[in-house]
């Protein structure tokens, strides 16, 4: 691990350098009447790339299990896997995100590794960027602070005349060839600590207690049925929580062919359990069953798995507080902290 | 094995459907003709039959009762049934009908009592017959006919989403209407499309119809709180393409 110094107007250089020598993604804009949202999109020009970004629509996870992605495609009886992984640097991630990629890393490598994942992740280079803009939504300073972010290889801060970048990694490292680096001085290094700290006193959503607190709370209110039938009223099993979700990696895989009818592919695409139909299951002879066939279960279930089920396995909630399903839900009843912090103690 | 034989039907709609059938374009249209027969479309040929088939593509509304013969005749010949399109699968856009009792005299003018303009309560065809599968929209997405057909042609279940337009708008980071100071009915609509209007800036109007359980109470408070709709707007707002699913349908 080193800490290293870019000065501001050799920033563009760099950037221009990288992206010219390697496939790089960042945060870029999208607008719509207006109104500017972010997008992670391969860069073509540094001027593309936002750094003050406050979030993404949808997380940097997209690179590595895509909304829809071929596992496999066939051509009669010849079958070839798709696994064709690409080296890329995600270039201004930020930490909350690498957290939630740190859980996805975790949870597509348990028991039968899931390659389709991994190889595209292993691929990666990860640069975080110090968040320069909070999003209204986020929470991300009061949600499981014992979680670090580990899978990033360097870190980028900007400080007054330049950046701090900090490399955790040979990737990392890697990267220092591309621009006129020097070494980072105490100072700089401690202001780049700062400003990171700082940012958290911006972050004004606010989720109350600890991880095990909550995780306690929100599964023993596992019973009460009112409260969340209370909570999913305006529900519209729409999905949107789950599908802008960091740390959602469920899918449903389907076999499409091609108009030849021989040849296809098999594709995986993200599922969300809030919809109707996630847990609906077949008993055969055309009867089936569905297992959450109420909203409010469906609702109650993202809790669960939220705050309470993985924590073991993970280390703490799965959540980041990236605040993307409060602002994805159009009937505003998706936030974390709004309904956790609603939750009575255990 | 022989290539299943496939005909269309239409009962009370516009025809755009099948129109539809006809835009894939030669490569796929007549690769496609390499799996099945087509053996009645009135749309681009002059032949018919009486024989049994295997697919029968129905599109249109249940209007008059004078259609039931038909419609069940149909049923009878045909191994599967398929809803085609909007009108067929829930009577779409020609259930606003069912909610006016003036209609006839401002459409046709003095002709308005002429007996063959004579309909009932329009509904989807599965009120008269079964149904096993629904092509929905408005028009029909051709791109997801052929994979139903696809699916039939593999003895595998065709793969019809019930879930809402907003999956869709988020898998490619479409920027919410709502977030633009618009209205949507993506909430509640049926996906399948792969979300092309609010792609295009445009709001969803669920021209394939509801989900199956969509949340109406609730879409009301977010078009009236969230898209500034006066309340009987909000409540009338979905109704252009879902009057048969309404819980004040007729």
């Amino acid at each position: 691990m080193s800490f290293h110094f870019i000065k501001d107007q050799d920033f563009a250089d760099f950037l221009t350098d990288l992206i010219r020598a390697k496939i790089v993604v960042g945060p870029v804009a999208k607008t719509s009447r207006q109104q500017e949202k972010f997008v992670f999109a391969r860069l073509t020009r540094v001027q593309d790339l936002r750094l003050d970004y406050d979030v993404t629509i949808l997380p940097p996870k997209k690179e590595f299990f895509p909304a829809k992605q071929d596992l496999l495609r066939f051509d009669g009886p010849r079958v070839k896997a798709c696994l064709e992984p690409v080296e890329k640097v995600l270039f201004g991630v930020h930490f909350y995100d690498v957290k939630a990629l740190d859980m996805t890393d975790a949870l597509f490598k348990e028991k039968n590794e899931d390659r389709n994942y991994t190889a595209h992740r292993e691929a990666a280079t990860i640069v975080v960027s110090n968040i320069r803009k909070v999003f209204p939504r986020a929470f991300w300073a009061s949600i499981g602070a014992e979680v670090k972010p580990r899978g990033h290889d360097a870190w980028l801060t900007q400080i007054v005349g330049g950046c701090v970048f900090e490399t955790g990694t040979l990737k990392g490292e890697a990267l220092l060839k591309f621009g006129r680096f020097s070494e980072a001085s105490a100072d700089q290094v401690a202001a780049a600590r700062r400003a990171n700290e700082d940012m958290g006193k911006q972050c004004l959503e606010q989720l109350k207690g600890t991880s095990a607190s909550n995780a306690k709370k929100v599964r023993a209110a596992f019973g009460k049925e009112e409260l969340w039938t209370k909570f999913a009223e305006d529900c519209f099993s729409c999905g949107s929580c789950n599908t802008v979700c960091p740390t959602c990696y469920c899918f449903d895989v389907q076999d499409w062919w091609n108009i030849d009818q021989k040849s296809g592919a098999r594709t995986r695409t993200w599922d969300a359990c809030l919809t109707e139909d996630f847990a609906k299951i077949s008993l055969g002879a055309g009867a089936a069953e569905n297992f959450r066939e109420e909203r409010a279960e469906r609702f109650r279930h993202r809790f669960m798995r939220k705050a309470a089920y993985l924590n073991e396995k993970l280390g703490g909630p799965a959540c980041v507080g990236c605040g993307r399903c409060s602002a994805a839900c159009t009937a505003d009843i998706a936030d974390p902290t709004t309904v956790i912090n609603s939750i009575p103690e255990a | 094995m022989a290539k299943p034989k496939v005909a269309f039907f239409d009962f009370t709609c516009c025809e755009g459907c099948q129109i539809e059938f006809t835009n894939y374009g030669d490569p796929v249209f007549l690769e496609l003709l390499n799996h099945v027969d087509v053996v009645e479309f009135r749309e681009a040929m002059s032949e018919k039959t009486t024989e049994p088939i295997d697919v029968a593509f129905i599109e249109g509304s249940f209007s008059r009762e004078a259609d039931r013969p038909r419609l069940e005749e149909i049923r009878k010949r045909a191994k599967i049934v398929i809803a085609y399109g909007q009108c067929a699968s829930t009577a779409g856009i020609n259930a606003l009908k069912n909610h006016t009792a003036d209609y006839k005299k401002f459409v046709y003018g003095k002709d308005s009592e002429m007996p063959h303009l004579d309909s009932q309560k329009v509904l989807g065809i599965d009120k008269v017959i079964k149904v096993d599968y629904y092509a929905y929209g408005c028009p029909v997405n051709k791109y997801e006919v052929l994979q139903i057909v696809s699916h039939l042609l593999h003895g595998k279940e065709p793969v019809i989403p019930n879930y809402p337009v907003c999956v869709e708008c988020k898998r490619q980071e479409t920027i919410c209407r709502y977030d633009v100071g618009d209205y949507c009915l993506g909430q509640t609509a049926r996906a399948g499309c792969g979300a092309p209007c609010p792609a295009d800036g445009i709001p969803c109007e669920a021209c394939r119809g509801f989900v199956d359980k969509p949340n109406h109470d609730a879409l009301v408070k977010v078009l009236s709180k969230r898209a500034g709709m006066p309340k009987g707007w909000a409540e009338d707002k979905s109704r252009m393409f879902t009057a048969n699913q309404r819980g004040d349908a007729k």
